[in-house]
Protein backbone atom coordinates (compact mmCIF):
# COMPACT_ATOMS: atom_id res chain seq x y z
CA UNK A 1 0.00 0.00 0.00
CA UNK A 2 2.78 2.08 1.15
CA UNK A 3 4.66 1.65 -2.19
CA UNK A 4 1.74 2.31 -4.19
CA UNK A 5 0.88 5.38 -2.28
CA UNK A 6 4.32 6.44 -3.24
CA UNK A 7 4.40 5.28 -6.77
CA UNK A 8 1.39 7.29 -7.38
CA UNK A 9 2.78 10.33 -5.73
CA UNK A 10 5.53 9.87 -8.12
CA UNK A 11 3.27 9.85 -11.17
CA UNK A 12 1.78 13.19 -10.30
CA UNK A 13 4.80 14.51 -9.76
CA UNK A 14 6.35 13.13 -12.97
CA UNK A 15 3.60 14.76 -14.87
CA UNK A 16 3.48 18.05 -13.10
CA UNK A 17 7.23 18.59 -14.45
CA UNK A 18 6.62 17.35 -17.66
CA UNK A 19 3.33 19.07 -18.43
CA UNK A 20 5.32 22.45 -17.69
CA UNK A 21 8.26 22.19 -19.86
CA UNK A 22 8.41 24.04 -22.80
CA UNK A 23 6.63 26.57 -21.43
CA UNK A 24 9.33 29.40 -21.14
CA UNK A 25 8.06 32.94 -20.89
CA UNK A 26 10.11 36.65 -20.80
CA UNK A 27 9.79 39.16 -19.16
CA UNK A 28 10.50 42.99 -19.99
CA UNK A 29 9.78 46.21 -18.06
CA UNK A 30 9.72 49.58 -19.02
CA UNK A 31 7.45 53.01 -19.58
CA UNK A 32 4.31 52.64 -21.91
CA UNK A 33 4.83 54.59 -25.31
CA UNK A 34 1.70 53.69 -26.90
CA UNK A 35 -1.44 51.63 -25.99
CA UNK A 36 -3.59 50.66 -28.91
CA UNK A 37 -7.24 49.45 -28.00
CA UNK A 38 -7.96 48.87 -31.59
CA UNK A 39 -5.22 45.99 -31.89
CA UNK A 40 -4.49 45.47 -28.51
CA UNK A 41 -1.04 46.47 -29.05
CA UNK A 42 1.42 47.96 -26.71
CA UNK A 43 4.71 49.59 -27.45
CA UNK A 44 6.68 49.89 -24.93
CA UNK A 45 10.43 51.64 -24.01
CA UNK A 46 12.62 48.76 -22.19
CA UNK A 47 14.61 49.71 -18.61
CA UNK A 48 17.04 47.56 -18.06
CA UNK A 49 17.43 45.44 -14.51
CA UNK A 50 19.80 48.38 -12.66
CA UNK A 51 17.37 49.20 -10.25
CA UNK A 52 18.25 52.24 -7.68
CA UNK A 53 17.24 54.53 -5.45
CA UNK A 54 16.70 57.23 -8.36
CA UNK A 55 15.28 54.42 -11.12
CA UNK A 56 13.18 51.88 -9.05
CA UNK A 57 12.27 50.36 -12.37
CA UNK A 58 15.53 50.20 -13.90
CA UNK A 59 17.31 52.67 -16.09
CA UNK A 60 16.06 53.14 -19.87
CA UNK A 61 18.05 52.02 -22.29
CA UNK A 62 16.38 53.10 -25.20
CA UNK A 63 14.96 49.94 -27.27
CA UNK A 64 11.03 50.08 -27.91
CA UNK A 65 9.57 47.02 -29.09
CA UNK A 66 5.92 46.26 -30.00
CA UNK A 67 3.56 43.80 -27.95
CA UNK A 68 0.58 41.77 -29.48
CA UNK A 69 -1.99 41.31 -26.19
CA UNK A 70 -4.51 41.03 -27.55
CA UNK A 71 -4.83 38.00 -25.65
CA UNK A 72 -3.16 38.73 -22.44
CA UNK A 73 -4.63 39.22 -19.40
CA UNK A 74 -4.42 43.20 -18.50
CA UNK A 75 -5.48 44.48 -15.09
CA UNK A 76 -5.48 47.74 -14.73
CA UNK A 77 -5.23 49.15 -18.29
CA UNK A 78 -2.21 50.73 -19.68
CA UNK A 79 -2.38 54.60 -19.97
CA UNK A 80 1.14 56.64 -21.64
CA UNK A 81 3.88 56.52 -19.63
CA UNK A 82 2.58 54.08 -17.16
CA UNK A 83 4.97 51.26 -15.84
CA UNK A 84 4.22 47.98 -17.22
CA UNK A 85 5.87 44.49 -16.63
CA UNK A 86 4.84 42.22 -19.46
CA UNK A 87 5.40 38.27 -19.72
CA UNK A 88 5.52 37.57 -23.31
CA UNK A 89 6.43 34.23 -25.66
CA UNK A 90 8.37 34.98 -28.78
CA UNK A 91 5.92 33.40 -32.07
CA UNK A 92 8.20 34.24 -35.36
CA UNK A 93 8.85 37.63 -35.34
CA UNK A 94 6.23 38.75 -32.90
CA UNK A 95 5.85 39.29 -29.41
CA UNK A 96 3.13 37.99 -27.85
CA UNK A 97 1.96 39.04 -24.06
CA UNK A 98 0.92 36.55 -21.99
CA UNK A 99 -0.10 38.79 -18.46
CA UNK A 100 0.58 42.70 -18.63
CA UNK A 101 0.90 44.56 -14.83
CA UNK A 102 0.39 47.85 -14.44
CA UNK A 103 2.84 48.28 -12.22
CA UNK A 104 1.57 52.51 -12.14
CA UNK A 105 -1.61 51.84 -10.85
CA UNK A 106 -2.34 48.54 -9.01
CA UNK A 107 -0.78 48.88 -5.45
CA UNK A 108 -0.01 45.88 -3.84
CA UNK A 109 0.13 47.20 -0.35
CA UNK A 110 -3.54 47.43 -0.44
CA UNK A 111 -5.57 44.63 0.43
CA UNK B 1 -5.54 -6.59 5.13
CA UNK B 2 -6.50 -8.13 1.85
CA UNK B 3 -9.05 -5.68 0.49
CA UNK B 4 -6.32 -2.94 0.33
CA UNK B 5 -3.60 -3.65 -2.13
CA UNK B 6 -6.90 -4.58 -4.62
CA UNK B 7 -7.86 -0.71 -3.89
CA UNK B 8 -4.55 0.05 -4.27
CA UNK B 9 -4.28 -1.55 -8.00
CA UNK B 10 -7.17 0.14 -8.56
CA UNK B 11 -6.49 4.05 -7.06
CA UNK B 12 -2.87 4.10 -8.58
CA UNK B 13 -3.93 4.37 -12.08
CA UNK B 14 -7.18 6.67 -11.30
CA UNK B 15 -4.66 9.32 -9.36
CA UNK B 16 -2.09 8.52 -12.04
CA UNK B 17 -4.83 10.02 -14.83
CA UNK B 18 -6.17 12.77 -12.66
CA UNK B 19 -2.47 14.03 -12.32
CA UNK B 20 -2.25 13.77 -15.87
CA UNK B 21 -5.53 15.52 -16.66
CA UNK B 22 -4.69 18.27 -14.25
CA UNK B 23 -1.22 18.69 -15.81
CA UNK B 24 -2.85 18.85 -19.60
CA UNK B 25 -5.78 20.75 -19.30
CA UNK B 26 -5.72 23.47 -21.29
CA UNK B 27 -5.40 27.06 -19.48
CA UNK B 28 -8.31 28.74 -21.73
CA UNK B 29 -10.72 26.27 -19.64
CA UNK B 30 -9.63 28.30 -16.24
CA UNK B 31 -9.09 31.67 -18.21
CA UNK B 32 -12.82 32.30 -17.27
CA UNK B 33 -12.34 32.87 -12.89
CA UNK B 34 -9.72 35.93 -14.00
CA UNK B 35 -11.94 38.46 -14.53
CA UNK B 36 -13.14 39.52 -11.15
CA UNK B 37 -10.24 40.00 -9.98
CA UNK B 38 -8.53 42.90 -11.81
CA UNK B 39 -4.79 42.53 -10.35
CA UNK B 40 -2.50 41.26 -12.46
CA UNK B 41 0.64 39.93 -11.09
CA UNK B 42 4.02 39.48 -13.40
CA UNK B 43 6.55 38.07 -11.53
CA UNK B 44 10.04 39.43 -12.84
CA UNK B 45 11.74 36.51 -14.03
CA UNK B 46 14.73 38.27 -14.81
CA UNK B 47 16.09 38.66 -11.27
CA UNK B 48 16.08 35.17 -10.15
CA UNK B 49 17.67 31.78 -10.97
CA UNK B 50 17.31 28.34 -10.65
CA UNK B 51 14.33 27.02 -9.00
CA UNK B 52 13.10 30.06 -8.22
CA UNK B 53 13.23 31.47 -11.75
CA UNK B 54 11.06 28.23 -12.81
CA UNK B 55 7.95 29.40 -10.28
CA UNK B 56 8.26 32.34 -11.13
CA UNK B 57 7.97 31.79 -14.86
CA UNK B 58 5.31 28.90 -14.37
CA UNK B 59 3.59 31.60 -12.36
CA UNK B 60 3.40 34.06 -15.46
CA UNK B 61 2.74 31.54 -18.19
CA UNK B 62 0.44 28.63 -16.35
CA UNK B 63 -1.72 29.78 -13.06
CA UNK B 64 -2.67 26.03 -12.35
CA UNK B 65 0.01 24.41 -12.69
CA UNK B 66 1.53 26.55 -10.09
CA UNK B 67 -1.70 26.36 -7.74
CA UNK B 68 -1.33 22.54 -8.01
CA UNK B 69 2.55 23.06 -6.90
CA UNK B 70 1.83 25.69 -4.40
CA UNK B 71 -0.71 22.74 -2.86
CA UNK B 72 1.30 19.64 -3.29
CA UNK B 73 4.40 21.42 -1.82
CA UNK B 74 2.71 22.74 0.77
CA UNK B 75 1.45 19.17 1.50
CA UNK B 76 4.82 17.61 1.61
CA UNK B 77 6.51 20.18 3.52
CA UNK B 78 3.84 20.07 5.92
CA UNK B 79 4.37 16.24 6.25
CA UNK B 80 8.44 16.72 6.37
CA UNK B 81 8.08 18.85 9.24
CA UNK B 82 5.36 17.35 11.05
CA UNK B 83 7.31 14.23 10.87
CA UNK B 84 10.93 15.98 12.08
CA UNK B 85 8.79 17.60 15.06
CA UNK B 86 6.92 14.60 16.03
CA UNK B 87 10.71 12.80 16.07
CA UNK B 88 12.18 15.68 18.03
CA UNK B 89 9.29 15.51 20.34
CA UNK B 90 9.78 11.70 21.09
CA UNK B 91 13.23 12.29 22.18
CA UNK B 92 12.22 14.95 24.76
CA UNK B 93 10.65 12.03 26.82
CA UNK B 94 6.90 13.53 27.46
CA UNK B 95 4.15 11.08 26.82
CA UNK B 96 2.57 11.89 23.45
CA UNK B 97 0.03 9.29 23.53
CA UNK B 98 -2.51 9.91 26.60
CA UNK B 99 -4.01 12.59 27.47
CA UNK B 100 -6.75 12.81 30.56
CA UNK B 101 -9.74 15.11 29.60
CA UNK B 102 -10.51 17.26 32.40
CA UNK B 103 -12.79 20.16 31.50
CA UNK B 104 -12.47 21.64 34.70
CA UNK C 1 22.74 42.61 7.75
CA UNK C 2 22.13 41.39 4.47
CA UNK C 3 21.30 37.91 5.76
CA UNK C 4 18.29 39.06 7.28
CA UNK C 5 16.22 40.13 4.43
CA UNK C 6 14.94 37.59 2.05
CA UNK C 7 13.75 38.30 -1.88
CA UNK C 8 10.18 37.13 -2.58
CA UNK C 9 10.30 36.22 -6.29
CA UNK C 10 6.68 36.87 -7.17
CA UNK C 11 5.88 39.92 -5.44
CA UNK C 12 9.74 41.64 -5.51
CA UNK C 13 9.81 42.98 -2.53
CA UNK C 14 12.76 41.82 0.32
CA UNK C 15 11.27 40.72 3.87
CA UNK C 16 13.04 40.47 6.89
CA UNK C 17 12.44 36.81 7.16
CA UNK C 18 12.52 36.39 11.53
CA UNK C 19 9.84 38.83 11.37
CA UNK C 20 7.85 36.03 9.14
CA UNK C 21 9.17 32.89 11.38
CA UNK C 22 7.89 34.61 14.25
CA UNK C 23 4.51 35.20 13.00
CA UNK C 24 4.55 31.63 12.11
CA UNK C 25 6.01 30.67 15.52
CA UNK C 26 3.09 32.30 17.76
CA UNK C 27 0.03 31.95 15.61
CA UNK C 28 1.26 28.15 15.38
CA UNK C 29 1.05 28.12 19.37
CA UNK C 30 -2.21 29.64 18.98
CA UNK C 31 -3.54 27.71 16.48
CA UNK C 32 -2.02 24.04 17.88
CA UNK C 33 -3.84 25.02 21.42
CA UNK C 34 -7.23 26.61 19.64
CA UNK C 35 -7.83 24.08 16.68
CA UNK C 36 -8.16 27.64 14.35
CA UNK C 37 -5.74 28.56 11.58
CA UNK C 38 -6.12 32.28 13.00
CA UNK C 39 -5.87 34.23 9.51
CA UNK C 40 -6.98 37.09 11.16
CA UNK C 41 -3.83 37.24 13.29
CA UNK C 42 -1.93 37.52 10.65
CA UNK C 43 -2.26 40.10 8.68
CA UNK C 44 -1.68 42.78 10.84
CA UNK C 45 2.00 41.03 11.34
CA UNK C 46 2.57 40.89 7.56
CA UNK C 47 1.19 44.81 6.67
CA UNK C 48 4.11 45.94 9.90
CA UNK C 49 6.48 43.96 7.98
CA UNK C 50 5.84 45.76 4.81
CA UNK C 51 4.83 42.20 3.46
CA UNK C 52 2.23 43.18 -0.40
CA UNK C 53 -1.21 42.52 0.78
CA UNK C 54 -2.49 40.88 -2.27
CA UNK C 55 -0.76 38.24 -1.41
CA UNK C 56 -1.45 37.90 2.52
CA UNK C 57 -4.62 35.91 2.01
CA UNK C 58 -3.43 32.87 -0.39
CA UNK C 59 -0.18 33.11 1.48
CA UNK C 60 -1.88 32.98 4.59
CA UNK C 61 -4.70 30.28 3.59
CA UNK C 62 -1.62 27.60 2.34
CA UNK C 63 0.89 28.07 5.63
CA UNK C 64 -2.39 27.25 8.11
CA UNK C 65 -3.25 24.66 5.94
CA UNK C 66 0.87 23.28 6.44
CA UNK C 67 0.42 24.14 9.87
CA UNK C 68 -2.77 22.49 10.71
CA UNK C 69 -1.50 19.70 8.94
CA UNK C 70 1.54 19.38 11.80
CA UNK C 71 -1.26 20.09 14.85
CA UNK C 72 -3.43 17.50 13.32
CA UNK C 73 -0.69 14.84 13.26
CA UNK C 74 0.35 15.74 16.58
CA UNK C 75 -3.19 15.67 18.09
CA UNK C 76 -4.15 12.55 16.32
CA UNK C 77 -1.71 10.87 18.39
CA UNK C 78 -3.63 11.88 21.52
CA UNK C 79 -6.87 10.56 20.40
CA UNK C 80 -8.06 14.23 19.99
CA UNK C 81 -9.38 14.05 15.67
CA UNK C 82 -12.73 12.26 15.15
CA UNK C 83 -11.97 11.60 11.91
CA UNK C 84 -15.58 10.38 11.12
CA UNK C 85 -16.74 13.38 12.60
CA UNK C 86 -14.45 15.31 10.44
CA UNK C 87 -15.32 13.84 7.04
CA UNK C 88 -18.49 14.44 7.39
CA UNK C 89 -18.23 17.93 8.83
CA UNK C 90 -16.01 18.56 5.43
CA UNK C 91 -19.04 17.97 3.26
CA UNK C 92 -21.11 20.56 5.40
CA UNK C 93 -18.58 22.65 5.60
CA UNK C 94 -17.48 23.44 1.34
CA UNK C 95 -21.07 23.59 0.47
CA UNK C 96 -21.12 26.50 2.97
CA UNK C 97 -18.33 27.85 2.38
CA UNK C 98 -19.50 27.93 -1.81
CA UNK C 99 -23.17 28.86 -1.08
CA UNK C 100 -21.34 32.53 1.24
CA UNK C 101 -19.36 33.27 -1.53
CA UNK C 102 -21.86 33.16 -3.78
CA UNK C 103 -23.95 35.20 -1.61
CA UNK C 104 -21.06 37.84 -0.90
CA UNK C 105 -20.55 38.12 -4.56
CA UNK C 106 -24.69 38.57 -5.19
CA UNK C 107 -24.60 41.45 -2.42
CA UNK C 108 -21.29 43.07 -3.90
CA UNK C 109 -23.31 43.76 -7.09
CA UNK C 110 -26.28 45.52 -4.93
CA UNK C 111 -23.50 47.28 -3.37
CA UNK C 112 -21.96 48.23 0.38
CA UNK C 113 -21.09 44.83 1.17
CA UNK C 114 -18.00 45.22 3.39
CA UNK C 115 -19.26 46.99 6.33
CA UNK C 116 -22.48 44.89 6.31
CA UNK C 117 -19.59 41.78 6.43
CA UNK C 118 -17.92 43.11 8.93
CA UNK C 119 -20.82 43.95 11.27
CA UNK C 120 -21.84 40.35 10.85
CA UNK C 121 -18.52 39.03 12.14
CA UNK C 122 -18.67 41.37 15.42
CA UNK C 123 -22.01 40.26 16.21
CA UNK C 124 -21.24 36.76 15.73
CA UNK C 125 -18.07 37.18 17.85
CA UNK C 126 -20.11 38.77 20.18
CA UNK C 127 -22.18 36.35 20.32
CA UNK C 128 -19.45 33.65 20.71
CA UNK C 129 -17.65 35.75 23.68
CA UNK C 130 -20.57 36.06 25.33
CA UNK C 131 -21.77 32.07 25.24
CA UNK C 132 -17.85 31.38 26.50
CA UNK C 133 -17.89 33.62 29.58
CA UNK C 134 -21.61 32.60 30.19
CA UNK C 135 -21.05 29.30 30.09
CA UNK C 136 -17.71 29.66 32.33
CA UNK C 137 -19.95 31.28 34.54
CA UNK C 138 -22.46 29.00 35.17
CA UNK C 139 -20.22 26.27 35.26
CA UNK C 140 -18.39 27.30 38.11
CA UNK C 141 -21.35 28.04 39.83
CA UNK C 142 -22.67 24.71 39.41
CA UNK C 143 -19.27 23.62 40.62
CA UNK C 144 -19.69 25.31 43.56
CA UNK C 145 -23.16 24.32 44.31
CA UNK C 146 -21.60 20.73 44.15
CA UNK C 147 -24.23 20.14 41.02
CA UNK C 148 -21.89 17.01 39.11
CA UNK C 149 -24.14 15.74 36.06
CA UNK C 150 -22.45 12.94 33.82
CA UNK C 151 -18.52 12.05 33.68
CA UNK C 152 -17.33 15.72 31.96
CA UNK C 153 -18.41 17.70 35.22
CA UNK C 154 -20.46 20.52 36.02
CA UNK C 155 -21.46 22.15 31.97
CA UNK C 156 -22.77 25.91 31.72
CA UNK C 157 -24.28 25.42 28.12
CA UNK C 158 -25.50 22.50 27.25
CA UNK C 159 -27.90 23.02 23.98
CA UNK C 160 -25.98 19.70 22.46
CA UNK C 161 -28.15 17.38 24.47
CA UNK C 162 -31.27 18.61 22.94
CA UNK C 163 -30.17 18.93 20.05
CA UNK C 164 -28.47 14.87 20.70
CA UNK C 165 -32.50 13.89 20.93
CA UNK C 166 -33.13 14.88 18.07
CA UNK C 167 -32.82 11.40 16.21
CA UNK C 168 -33.28 11.88 12.44
CA UNK C 169 -31.54 8.70 10.55
CA UNK C 170 -29.06 7.49 10.45
CA UNK C 171 -27.85 8.17 13.49
CA UNK C 172 -23.96 7.75 13.91
CA UNK C 173 -22.08 6.99 16.83
CA UNK C 174 -18.72 8.93 17.36
CA UNK C 175 -16.78 6.62 19.12
CA UNK C 176 -13.26 9.47 19.51
CA UNK C 177 -15.67 12.32 20.53
CA UNK C 178 -18.36 9.69 22.53
CA UNK C 179 -21.55 10.39 21.34
CA UNK C 180 -24.19 8.96 19.08
CA UNK C 181 -26.18 11.72 17.09
CA UNK C 182 -28.04 12.21 13.94
CA UNK C 183 -25.72 12.60 10.99
CA UNK C 184 -27.44 15.81 10.09
CA UNK C 185 -26.54 17.67 13.10
CA UNK C 186 -22.50 17.52 12.17
CA UNK C 187 -23.99 18.51 8.77
CA UNK C 188 -26.46 21.23 9.59
CA UNK C 189 -23.71 23.00 12.20
CA UNK C 190 -20.72 22.48 9.31
CA UNK C 191 -22.79 24.08 7.06
CA UNK C 192 -23.47 27.13 8.60
CA UNK C 193 -19.87 27.18 10.01
CA UNK C 194 -18.82 26.80 6.03
CA UNK C 195 -22.29 29.26 5.12
CA UNK C 196 -20.86 32.16 7.52
CA UNK C 197 -16.69 31.76 6.87
CA UNK C 198 -17.51 31.99 3.34
CA UNK C 199 -19.59 35.12 3.56
CA UNK C 200 -16.69 36.39 6.13
CA UNK C 201 -13.99 35.47 4.10
CA UNK C 202 -12.23 33.76 7.02
CA UNK C 203 -11.31 30.20 7.61
CA UNK C 204 -13.98 29.35 10.29
CA UNK C 205 -12.12 27.77 12.75
CA UNK C 206 -13.02 30.69 15.72
CA UNK C 207 -16.53 29.36 14.76
CA UNK C 208 -16.85 26.07 14.08
CA UNK C 209 -14.43 25.04 17.22
CA UNK C 210 -17.31 26.74 19.37
CA UNK C 211 -20.24 25.19 17.23
CA UNK C 212 -18.31 21.91 17.89
CA UNK C 213 -18.23 22.28 21.75
CA UNK C 214 -21.66 23.71 22.53
CA UNK C 215 -23.67 22.26 19.37
CA UNK C 216 -22.24 19.47 18.80
CA UNK C 217 -21.15 18.46 22.45
CA UNK C 218 -17.39 17.51 22.03
CA UNK C 219 -15.17 17.54 24.73
CA UNK C 220 -12.94 20.48 24.67
CA UNK C 221 -9.70 18.41 23.39
CA UNK C 222 -11.61 16.55 20.90
CA UNK C 223 -12.98 19.92 19.41
CA UNK C 224 -9.64 21.27 19.14
CA UNK C 225 -8.28 18.17 17.34
CA UNK C 226 -11.30 17.52 14.61
CA UNK C 227 -11.69 21.75 13.78
CA UNK C 228 -7.69 21.22 13.24
CA UNK C 229 -8.47 18.62 10.77
CA UNK C 230 -10.94 20.95 9.37
CA UNK C 231 -9.10 23.92 9.24
CA UNK C 232 -6.50 21.87 6.78
CA UNK C 233 -8.83 20.43 4.34
CA UNK C 234 -10.41 24.11 4.20
CA UNK C 235 -6.76 25.78 3.97
CA UNK C 236 -5.81 23.84 1.33
CA UNK C 237 -8.78 24.19 -0.86
CA UNK C 238 -8.37 27.91 -0.32
CA UNK C 239 -4.62 28.06 -0.97
CA UNK C 240 -5.88 26.15 -4.27
CA UNK C 241 -8.06 29.03 -5.62
CA UNK C 242 -5.95 31.66 -4.06
CA UNK C 243 -2.67 30.63 -6.66
CA UNK C 244 -4.91 29.89 -9.35
CA UNK C 245 -5.79 34.13 -9.27
CA UNK C 246 -1.73 34.87 -8.67
CA UNK C 247 -2.45 35.84 -5.01
CA UNK C 248 0.34 33.68 -2.95
CA UNK C 249 3.88 34.26 -2.33
CA UNK C 250 5.12 30.64 -1.83
CA UNK C 251 8.55 31.88 -0.37
CA UNK C 252 6.66 33.26 2.23
CA UNK C 253 4.74 30.28 2.86
CA UNK C 254 7.53 27.97 3.54
CA UNK C 255 9.38 30.71 5.61
CA UNK C 256 6.67 30.66 7.93
CA UNK C 257 5.48 27.24 8.38
CA UNK C 258 8.98 26.99 9.81
CA UNK C 259 8.53 28.88 12.54
CA UNK C 260 5.12 27.49 12.99
CA UNK C 261 6.53 23.98 12.97
CA UNK C 262 7.53 24.37 16.06
CA UNK C 263 5.01 26.66 17.63
CA UNK C 264 2.26 23.89 16.80
CA UNK C 265 3.70 21.60 18.58
CA UNK C 266 4.21 23.71 21.80
CA UNK C 267 0.65 24.54 21.40
CA UNK C 268 -0.50 20.92 20.42
CA UNK C 269 1.02 19.78 23.30
CA UNK C 270 0.11 22.04 26.03
CA UNK C 271 -3.78 21.36 25.70
CA UNK C 272 -2.50 18.04 26.92
CA UNK C 273 -1.53 20.20 30.48
CA UNK C 274 -4.99 22.30 30.02
CA UNK C 275 -8.16 21.95 31.32
CA UNK C 276 -10.93 22.28 28.93
CA UNK C 277 -12.71 25.36 30.47
CA UNK C 278 -9.13 27.21 30.34
CA UNK C 279 -8.69 26.56 26.94
CA UNK C 280 -12.58 28.00 26.35
CA UNK C 281 -11.82 30.73 28.63
CA UNK C 282 -8.07 31.77 26.69
CA UNK C 283 -10.14 31.46 23.27
CA UNK C 284 -12.79 33.44 24.44
CA UNK C 285 -10.03 35.99 25.35
CA UNK C 286 -9.26 35.64 21.72
CA UNK C 287 -12.55 36.33 20.86
CA UNK C 288 -13.11 39.17 22.08
CA UNK C 289 -9.97 40.92 21.23
CA UNK C 290 -10.85 39.54 17.66
CA UNK C 291 -14.00 41.66 17.88
CA UNK C 292 -12.20 44.67 19.07
CA UNK C 293 -9.70 45.03 16.69
CA UNK C 294 -12.43 45.14 13.83
CA UNK C 295 -15.11 47.51 15.67
CA UNK C 296 -11.74 49.98 16.14
CA UNK C 297 -10.49 49.38 12.40
CA UNK C 298 -13.97 49.96 11.12
CA UNK C 299 -13.94 53.46 12.44
CA UNK C 300 -10.75 54.15 11.26
CA UNK C 301 -8.07 53.15 13.90
CA UNK C 302 -6.44 50.56 11.97
CA UNK C 303 -2.51 50.88 13.40
CA UNK C 304 -4.56 50.56 17.06
CA UNK C 305 -6.70 47.64 15.77
CA UNK C 306 -2.92 45.92 14.66
CA UNK C 307 -1.64 47.22 17.73
CA UNK C 308 -4.20 45.09 20.06
CA UNK C 309 -4.03 42.01 17.75
CA UNK C 310 -0.06 41.64 18.35
CA UNK C 311 -0.42 42.42 21.68
CA UNK C 312 -2.79 39.44 22.45
CA UNK C 313 -0.84 36.91 20.30
CA UNK C 314 2.16 37.50 22.25
CA UNK C 315 1.19 37.49 25.48
CA UNK C 316 -1.44 34.42 24.75
CA UNK C 317 1.33 32.75 22.75
CA UNK C 318 3.79 33.43 25.46
CA UNK C 319 1.26 32.15 28.35
CA UNK C 320 0.55 28.63 25.80
CA UNK C 321 4.56 28.26 25.89
CA UNK C 322 4.43 28.76 29.49
CA UNK C 323 1.34 25.91 30.40
CA UNK C 324 3.71 23.57 28.39
CA UNK C 325 7.05 24.27 30.00
CA UNK C 326 5.89 24.00 33.15
CA UNK C 327 3.64 20.86 32.59
CA UNK C 328 6.10 18.90 30.42
CA UNK C 329 8.44 20.07 33.27
CA UNK C 330 6.42 18.24 36.14
CA UNK C 331 5.85 15.08 34.23
CA UNK C 332 9.68 14.54 33.77
CA UNK C 333 10.24 14.89 37.38
CA UNK C 334 6.98 12.42 38.10
CA UNK C 335 8.60 10.53 35.92
CA UNK C 336 12.00 10.60 37.30
CA UNK C 337 10.65 10.38 40.94
CA UNK C 338 9.16 7.06 40.12
CA UNK C 339 12.27 5.47 37.97
CA UNK C 340 13.99 6.29 41.62
CA UNK C 341 11.41 4.63 43.85
CA UNK C 342 10.97 1.95 42.14
CA UNK C 343 15.08 1.34 41.57
CA UNK C 344 14.79 1.56 45.36
CA UNK C 345 12.18 -0.70 45.77
CA UNK C 346 14.39 -3.06 43.85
Amino acid sequence: MRRRSVLGIMVILLNLCLASAGLCAEVSQGKCLKFDEGSMSITLEEYDTEFSQEHPYGRPTGITSVYNASKAQIGAPPKVGDILRIAYEVKGTERVAIKVMNVTRQDLMKK
Amino acid sequence: MRLVPKRGRLLTPIVGLLGMAVGWIPDWVWAGGEKATNLVVVADTRRVSGIMKYFANLYNTNTLLFAVWAVVLTVLFGALLGLLMDWLMSRTGIDLKTRKIIEH
Amino acid sequence: MEWLYLYMPIAGVTIFWPGLVLIGFSVGVIGGFFGMGGAWMVTPGLNILGFPMAFAIGTDMAHIAGKSMISTIRHSKFGNVDYKLGLIMVLGTFIGIEVGAQLVMYLERLGKVESTVRWIYVGFLALIGTMVFYDYYKATRKKRMGVVEGEKGAEGITWYKTLHRIKIPPVVHFKTAGFTCSVWLPITVSFMTGLLAGFLGIGGGLLRMPALVYLIGCPTHIAVGTDLFEVMISGLYGAFTYSMKGRIELVAVFVMLTGAAVGAQIGTVATKYAKGYGIRIAFGICVVACMVSIILKEFGFSSLSAAIILVTIGLMSAYITVIMIKGAAQELREKKALARSLAKAA
